[in-house]
């Protein structure tokens, strides 16, 4: 007899057993085994910053920094997003003739910015 | 190790032994080296001595990872509340072992800038004479810990931690209220345990 | 020579001399003392290398700061004494030679003389609310602790508290 269920099936149910023991194993050795085991005792002397012992020469990490990561991170996200929109075009660029230029326009906008940031000076890392 | 019964392979142990066992076979040592002993701990770590047989191959310059503070050398008046400031970052479970004569009582430093001795202002477990000790004495002063160790008992509350934690919050209170710095404090208090008779700040 | 040298070129500034297994030493009075620091200078006594001080109370002053000078070209040592009144200041010599920077706060921290013209007089080796300055004679060894004395009886004494009480 032909079994009417979807052959999908275990692969689900394997899934979902290895889902089940994982988070087992992570409540056990997690919660309750040091539940059990640990020695509590919350301190607030043990949340301070380890300085070598002694006391720190400035309020946390809060301090300032160059602003050129903050140019790098940026224009990494553009191009980055100009990227992830050429990916689909790539595989599809030779069903239309416009479909090549209309992208090759979208380019073409962004390398007139490239430019400007080039000239700029903010790709370069040493002012 | 307490109630192992292999002959019908089955382990019916107490919790206690189980958990001990554990800790005193991997304490990953915190060097506190200040002076001399601190090279006597380097040839012991070294491979003649080889103290990483005893679970301490991990040595940890960081309080949150180690669970044995080994002081290691003189410890001045001006470093007393940085040692306390590294036992209290450490987390529990914890010991100490004070390493040397100076680490002990202060050794040949009988003076106004030598800590007379760690458990002035630290809970100590273990004290290793010497000057230096040898490598030997060293592993046999961890091994005493272990036996230490495997007498404790996990429920009991570790009252010198408490009262570490106690004299601590003393020191803070005392340095807003007098607005000294905290060598100052460290040092007031343990005058003043002196003058009444106790040795101990905490 | 060279100590001739000086008193041809500043008479009366050599208070005293003496040389002992070819180390030489002459006492200054304060008031020449930048004098003959600047002479040997350009004697070629181009190297300080220490500033220290001794706390002698006698009658007339209380402190000698001892200052030790080398002469690189020609490996001549000098030392230079100067004697100093309680509470009175040196002169640094900070602008001549960068040891001197810390060398002076460690004869401030120590024996508490001030140096005029330091850029950072603070302590170095103690705390900076320690009370006195460890080096004098009238400070006690111990610093005020009772349990540091050659009496160690005291501090197994019964009535000190024990760790296992």
């Amino acid at each position: 007899m032909t079994p009417t269920f979807s052959p999908f099936l275990p692969i689900m149910l394997l899934f979902l057993i290895a889902l089940g023991v994982g988070a087992a194993i992570l409540v056990v050795s997690g919660k309750i085994l040091p539940g059990l085991l640990k020695p509590d005792n919350p301190q607030r002397a043990k949340l301070t910053p380890y300085e070598c012992g002694a006391p720190p020469l400035q309020e946390g990490a809060r301090h300032r920094y160059s602003v050129k990561f903050y140019l790098v991170a940026m224009l990494f996200i553009l191009f980055d997003v100009e990227a992830a929109f050429l990916l689909p075009w790539a595989v599809q660029y030779k069903t239309h003739l416009w479909t090549f230029w209309a992208m090759l326009s979208f380019l073409a906008t962004l390398l007139v910015g490239y430019i400007y940031a080039w000239g700029k000076g903010a790709l370069d890392w040493e002012r | 190790m307490a109630g192992i019964n292999l002959d019908d392979s089955v382990m019916t142990t107490r919790l206690d032994s189980v958990v001990n066992w554990a800790r005193k076979n991997s304490l990953w040592p915190l060097p506190f080296g200040t002076a001399c002993c601190a090279i006597e701990f380097m040839s012991m770590m070294a491979s003649r001595y080889d103290f990483s047989r005893f679970g301490a191959e991990a040595l940890r310059f960081s309080p949150r990872q180690s669970d044995m503070l080994l002081v290691l050398g003189t410890v001045t008046n001006k470093q007393a509340p940085v040692l306390r400031q590294i036992y209290a970052q450490m987390a529990e479970p914890k010991w100490v072992v004070a390493v040397g004569v100076c680490a002990s009582s202060g050794g040949m430093y009988r003076t106004y800038a030598t800590l007379q001795g760690i458990d002035r202002v630290v809970p100590v477990d273990v004290y290793v004479p010497g000057c230096p000790p040898r490598p030997e004495g060293m592993i046999f002063g961890v091994m005493e810990l272990q036996k230490k160790i495997t007498r404790e008992s996990l429920s009991a509350r570790k009252e010198h931690v408490e009262r570490f934690y106690q004299s601590l919050a003393r020191q803070e209170e005392l340095q807003k209220a007098k607005g000294l710095s905290q060598y100052q404090v460290v040092r007031e208090m343990v005058l003043e345990a002196g003058a009444q008779g106790g040795q101990q700040i905490w | 020579m060279v100590i001739e040298r000086i008193e041809a070129q500043l008479p009366g500034a050599v208070l005293e001399r003496h040389a002992f297994r070819g180390d030489e030493t002459i006492t200054v009075a304060g008031t020449s003392f930048l004098a003959v620091v600047d002479f040997l200078f350009g004697e070629g006594f181009q190297m300080l290398l220490d500033v220290t001080a001794v706390d002698l109370e006698t009658p007339e002053y209380r402190f000698e700061v001892v200052y030790h000078l080398l002469n690189l070209a020609s490996q001549a040592r000098m030392r230079i004494k100067v004697p100093v009144a309680d509470g009175a200041a040196q002169p640094s010599l900070t602008g001549r030679f960068k040891s001197a920077d810390w060398s002076e706060r460690e004869v401030f921290d120590l024996f508490g003389i001030p140096f005029e013209g330091h850029p950072n007089l603070t302590r170095l080796l103690m705390w900076e609310d320690f009370p006195g300055h460890p080096l004098r004679k009238d400070f006690p060894l111990d610093g005020g602790d009772i349990f540091c004395s050659n009496d160690i009886g005291a501090s197994y004494s019964p009535e000190a508290r024990s760790l296992n009480a």
